[in-house]
């Protein structure tokens, strides 16, 4: 049991901005001060920030992706973060070991990361990883919008078994949603080809991006699944292609949800560009930030580049192949059974270069421009970079003197070709926890995170500043320090890191979202069969991750 | 001068990141130096004999070297004279300086050196002056000359500075090679593979892969990476 | 009624799950030659021993675990015939003793592995091969008789998507000899061994339209056939080249994976190609894969600082024993005493060696500590990758008194951690 007496609470959720009070925790919960009685820790919190721990809800941190990434990147993993002994040896500079990912976000009060993309076939991978992480609570997200299953029901357009194959497909991966990584795009890939626009053609179906994505967020939505559907859109990495962007955004229009929004899309830094090639290349992000506002419906997360290094790992194969002509890095890429595909390719960011500069210009106007209930903070780990610099897209959010500074050694074309420099706009630090903590919990729809209410998960991160005395826009340098390592993270109601320091190894759930008792199976049983002896190159019996093969499984039942 | 004798001969290899700085250190600094000696960490006096002569940066290495690693890696200045054989990683990253040894040299000597000289008068294994896995660039300075014979890799992905082998070397010499020079007086096996830029000099027979044209003075290559090396015979 | 049930072949790359195996007989349907013979009643090793003499599982592992912890620089080698969750044991158990970890792969498939870091693998699961290949390339690679059932399953005659026939499919064999897959290829090259790598720029360049930079001859083959081969290759639609350790084993080695990647990557400008290792044991793929996402790297790993450091050729296996580099070895599910060179066998007998293994071989002769195991897929479960990196979880259909490897170690990672203390 713990007693944070004196803190300064924000906690977005409950409408607290900034109140001193204090936080009771028993049995990994936040309880009443009535519940907890005779052995308490006291944790004086005064004159401290006391928020719910980070969620990142949208990084790549298990699965064949980025451990291939770190296979074909020794040089990644040179940087030495901790020497084995009472915790396990830590290594990595932007890709990390499973360790590492885990002691990282745990060290900067961080509490849930949630990888973002799982081949399905590739699921039992990925869970090895997750549980593989130490300290946070993580989950899944299973990628969709190639699979031939879907491209079939799409073409027939049979809605039920279109439903009832979600329901089943997120059961055999033990995953929490429907991601969508360019849609039909990948299925073209296998030719050679890609579908760029929303009304491309998909090879051998006849369906387009178009009517993939509309009819999985209206399944979706039929099976009220805790997460919307989380897209990836197409022609990522194009100039031009924040009117595809919007267009896609557009397709969410006639369905509602009044608990979260009804299309999630990612990393829209890079699906945000306007110009006709990359010598006119600019920012399209004021006009996908107004559209958003405009409707109630949809979030989006940044994608926020961070100068330094970066691995670009993306179910959005041809993209990867582009990047790799683009640039001549190495590239892998992974065509996988007849679900899709993914690619892997290493970069960087240089703030001198102008279409870096871009990039990490629109990152920022998304962050700034759009509402702070509708866009999360995200660096698309590794895509952008290291998810350990959050804290300093938190600080150049809440500090236009910070921004100008930077601005300053980037290259000069960030000026001409997008707003930045002219956004008078500060996000509060109220606004900041909330696209950290409130906002991403709410995203995927987990009641008992990203606040500090009662019966919330008592995952609490305690940072070293008085924000009734802190100048958040002043004060840059120390808002920056301070949200990279925590006074105290707490997990599950344990104290696992203090001052940057680990103190105890402990391990999180793995969510998953079962919605099988909402669909009746018999609708696909003789598909699946069909599907699995003429394409799969493995039995039907053999697919899939029962739960008792996961460390700590948490099903979420769909009622 | 600093003068180094292995006290035994040791069980398994010994890591030792010295450079001739230390010569200028104290008495107590010199035999409390950190190496390593599998997973224990070793004073340098557990392992080796110290004595000095004079008090120039130099250091002299006396005896079989050859289970010892990175010795000289990273040093800037001053010279190191190894009596007999010497470990991998010898001279790796240096900048400048001098290295002698009198007997073989492992793997990666000179890895990613970006000045300085190495002489080695025996025979080198593989990976002379080529980058560490993962790294984009060889080595970019300095000179490496081998008096006998080399393996395989030799300035793979090189960038600048000469590697001169007296004898024989095995294959992949110069692969990725962007720029310097690597002068072979015997034969080799396959030479320029990927070449952007630089030049091989070759006295002996050698086996050029094919994507490289004949001009005046020798082969211009590799077509297959739009490169623009040279390869020419002595 | 006999029971009959399905299983996953843990024998070779391929993993086929397809098998159907009696329980009476002890017989599977479907199996190959190779999978048959793993699946029989075979010589076991009958108990946990030290110094030959039969103790408790208890005792050996206690010894075991004695070993490692006074070792200055002991080798963890083997892991590619084992589950992944031993692995991930032998992973901690390795960095608790600040060992090396290395895998079987550091002697075949390794060279893949240094060729991904130079240009990264395209490449593809099997069934896209089966669904979509118009083009396959056995380079190096003899499935018929090292992957006996690869051929039907996943590649030459298998139907999918695209391909419903083996008319529609070009099937050609790379290699310095005729093997029996040869037999099955429509088209057969023959190159003078060591050649592999001249012979892949060759078609690069032909390629790229720089023709005129190839000799008339490369590795023993005219230039009119490698031009007539990179013409099928161009015109493919879906091509797949399957390579084997006749690339990484020959001269060459990483450069001619690396070279073949660059073929692929040219080749994808005009059309789709991938490019895959066969790899040999069933789970050798996750023998890298686990350490990955531990320890950053897929093997040659010391831990002797306190944290991994990879440097193949200097942290391998054979490399360590041949300079006399380690002063204890753990040998798991390998049989380093038949494959290794003569010096680097002659090092293993010179010092400490404990053996985990279901069946006796000849570094069982040469073992301080022998501790028997249970085969996985017939007596234990766990995960395993295919070739292609697909997860399996093998499955145990049969009681046995052999404890796991994954119980073995995780005692001797317990006990470890006491001895430690």
């Amino acid at each position: 049991m713990l007693h944070i007496k004196n803190g300064i609470v924000i906690d977005p959720k409950n409408g607290i901005d900034a109140e001193k009070m204090d936080i009771f925790v028993k049995n990994g919960k936040i309880v009443e001060e009535s519940e907890v009685k005779g052995d308490v820790k006291v944790i004086d919190a005064s004159n401290k920030l006391v928020v719910a721990g980070g969620f990142d809800m949208h990084a790549h941190i298990a699965g064949s992706k980025i451990n291939v990434g770190r296979e074909m990147r020794p040089e990644e993993m040179r940087t030495v973060r901790l020497v084995a002994g009472k915790f396990r040896a830590s290594i990595g500079r932007v890709l990390l070991t499973s360790p590492a990912i885990g002691y990282e976000y745990a060290k900067m009060g961080y509490t849930s990361a949630f990888e973002a993309a799982q081949p399905p076939v590739g699921a039992l991978h990925t869970h090895e990883e997750l549980d593989a992480i130490p300290m946070i609570d993580k989950a899944a997200l299973p990628v969709f919008g190639n699979w031939h299953f879907v491209l079939k029901y799409v073409a027939e357009k049979n809605w039920e078994k279109l439903r009832t194959f979600i329901a089943w497909a997120i059961e055999r991966t033990k995953g929490f949603g429907v991601k969508v990584v360019n849609p039909g795009g990948v299925e073209a890939w296998m030719y050679g080809g890609n579908c760029k626009s929303l009304d491309d053609e998909v090879p051998g179906f006849g369906v387009t991006p178009r009517e993939i994505i509309t009819a999985l967020i209206q399944e979706t939505e039929n099976l009220n699944l805790s997460h919307s559907v989380h897209l990836h859109c197409n022609n990522l990495g194009t100039p031009g292609n924040y009117e595809t962007t919007i267009e896609s955004m557009k397709l969410a229009s006639k369905f509602s949800n009044d608990r979260r929004q009804v299309l999630h899309v990612t990393h829209v830094q890079f699906n945000a560009y306007s110009g006709s090639s990359w010598r006119d290349v600019g920012s399209g992000a004021a006009e996908i930030a107004k559209y958003v506002n405009s409707v109630d419906n949809i979030t989006i997360d940044m994608g926020q580049p961070i100068f330094g290094h970066a691995t670009a790992m993306t179910g959005d194969a041809p993209f990867q192949f582009t990047l790799h002509k683009l640039t001549g890095a190495r590239w892998s890429n992974k065509d996988s059974e007849i679900e899709g595909g993914a690619g892997i390719v290493p970069i960087g960011y240089l703030p001198k270069n102008p279409i870096h500069a871009l990039q990490w210009a629109i990152g920022l106007e998304l962050g700034l421009l759009v509402d702070s209930d509708k866009v999360v903070l995200s660096t698309d780990y590794p895509n952008g970079g290291p998810f350990t610099e959050y804290p300093y897209i938190m600080a150049m959010l809440m500090s236009r003197k910070m921004r100008e500074k930077e601005l300053e050694r980037v290259s000069p074309y960030v000026q001409k070709a997008t707003g930045l420099a002219a956004i008078d706009r500060e996000k509060t630090l109220f606004e900041v926890i909330q696209m950290t903590r409130s906002l991403p919990a709410r995203v995927m729809g987990l009641d008992s995170k990203g606040h500090l209410g009662f019966g919330a998960d008592a995952d609490i991160a305690i940072y070293n500043f008085d924000p009734l005395t802190v100048d958040v826009t002043n004060d840059f340098e120390t808002v920056y320090k301070v949200f990279k390592t925590s006074a105290y993270t707490i997990k599950g109601g344990e104290i696992i890191a203090m001052n940057g320091e680990l103190v105890k190894e402990v391990w999180g759930r793995t969510f998953w979202v079962d919605a099988t008792s909402k669909v009746e199976m018999e609708a696909i049983e003789s598909d699946l069969d069909e599907m699995f002896s003429k394409y799969y190159s493995l039995e039907r019996q053999n697919y899939g991750v029962e739960e008792s093969w996961i460390k700590k499984p948490e099903r979420l039942v769909m009622g | 001068m600093l003068i180094l004798k292995p006290k035994f001969d040791f069980e398994i290899s010994v890591e030792a990141e010295i450079t001739p700085a230390l010569a200028l250190a104290t008495d107590e600094e010199i035999s409390n130096y950190q190496v390593y000696y599998g997973k224990d960490k070793a004073k340098l006096s557990d392992l080796f004999e110290i004595s000095r002569e004079g008090d120039d940066a130099k250091l002299l290495l006396d005896g079989d070297f050859s289970k010892v690693k990175w010795i000289g890696a990273r040093m800037d200045e001053g010279e190191i004279v190894v009596k007999g054989d010497i470990g991998d990683h010898c001279g790796a990253y240096m900048t400048g300086g001098k290295i002698v040894v009198e007997g073989n040299a492992l793997d990666w000597i000179g890895a990613e050196m970006k000045g300085g000289e190495i002489e080695v008068n025996g025979n080198v294994r593989n990976y002379v002056g080529c980058a560490y896995w993962g790294n984009m660039t060889g080595m970019t300075g300095g000179k490496i000359t081998v008096k006998g014979n080399a393996g395989n890799y030799i300035g793979e992905k090189m960038g600048g500075g000469e590697i001169e082998i007296m004898g024989d070397t095995g294959d992949f010499v110069g692969t990725e090679m962007k720029d310097g020079t690597i002068v072979i007086h015997g034969n080799c096996g396959f030479v320029g593979g990927d070449m952007k830029g630089g030049t091989i000099k070759i006295k002996g027979n050698f086996e050029l892969v094919p994507g490289f044209r004949k001009v005046e003075d020798g082969f211009e290559g590799d077509v297959n990476a739009g490169g623009k090396g040279k390869v020419l015979q002595l | 009624m006999a029971e009959e049930v399905n299983i996953i072949c843990t024998f070779c790359g391929s993993v086929c799950d397809d098998v159907q195996f009696d329980l009476e007989k002890f017989k599977g349907k479907k199996f190959c030659k190779l999978g048959s013979s793993k699946f029989s009643k075979k010589e076991r090793i009958k108990a946990p021993m030290i110094d030959g003499k039969e103790v408790s599982y208890e005792e050996a592992i206690e010894k075991a675990a004695e070993i490692l912890v006074n070792a200055k620089r002991p080798l963890l080698y083997g892991w590619a015939s084992t589950v992944n969750e031993a692995i991930r044991l032998g992973v901690l158990l390795t960095e608790k003793v600040r060992g090396v970890y290395d895998q079987c792969a550091s002697v075949c498939h390794a060279p893949g592995t240094l060729a991904l870091i130079e240009e990264g693998v395209p490449g593809g699961s099997l069934g896209e091969i089966k669904n979509r290949a118009d083009m396959v390339v056995f380079w190096g690679s003899n499935p018929m008789e090292a992957h006996p059932r690869h051929p039907v399953r996943y590649s030459v005659r298998a139907k999918g998507l695209l391909i419903k026939d083996r008319k529609d499919r070009k099937v050609v064999v790379v290699d310095v000899r005729k093997t029996k897959s040869a037999n099955m290829a429509d088209l057969f090259i023959q190159i003078k061994p060591g050649y592999d790598y001249p012979v892949l720029s060759a078609l690069r360049a032909i390629i790229k339209g720089e023709e005129d930079a190839v000799p008339e001859e490369v590795g023993g083959v005219k230039k009119e056939q490698l031009k007539e081969l990179a013409e099928m290759m161009k015109s493919a639609k879906y091509g797949a080249v399957l390579y084997g350790l006749g690339v990484t084993q020959s001269r060459g080695r990483d450069r001619n994976v690396e070279n073949a990647i660059k073929l692929i990557q040219l080749l994808n400008r005009y059309t789709r190609w991938i490019i895959w290792p066969m790899r040999g044991h069933y789970n050798v793929v996750g023998a890298g894969e686990v350490p990955a996402w531990e320890a950053g790297y897929t093997y040659a790993i010391d831990f002797s600082r306190g944290y991994p450091r990879f440097s193949p050729g200097e942290f391998s296996a054979n490399e360590i024993l041949q300079r006399g580099d380690c002063d204890a070895a753990l040998i798991i599910a390998s049989d380093p005493a038949a494959h290794f060179p003569k010096v680097s066998v002659k090092h293993l007998k010179k010092i400490p060696v404990i053996q985990i293994d279901p069946f006796p071989n000849m570094t069982t002769l040469l073992s301080d500590v022998v501790i028997p195991s249970a085969v996985a897929g017939l007596e234990a479960e766990g995960t395993a990758y295919r070739m292609d990196g697909i997860p399996f979880r093998v499955k145990k259909i049969v009681d046995t008194e052999y404890w796991s490897d994954e119980k073995i170690l995780e005692l001797m990672l317990e006990k470890v951690n006491e001895l430690q203390r």
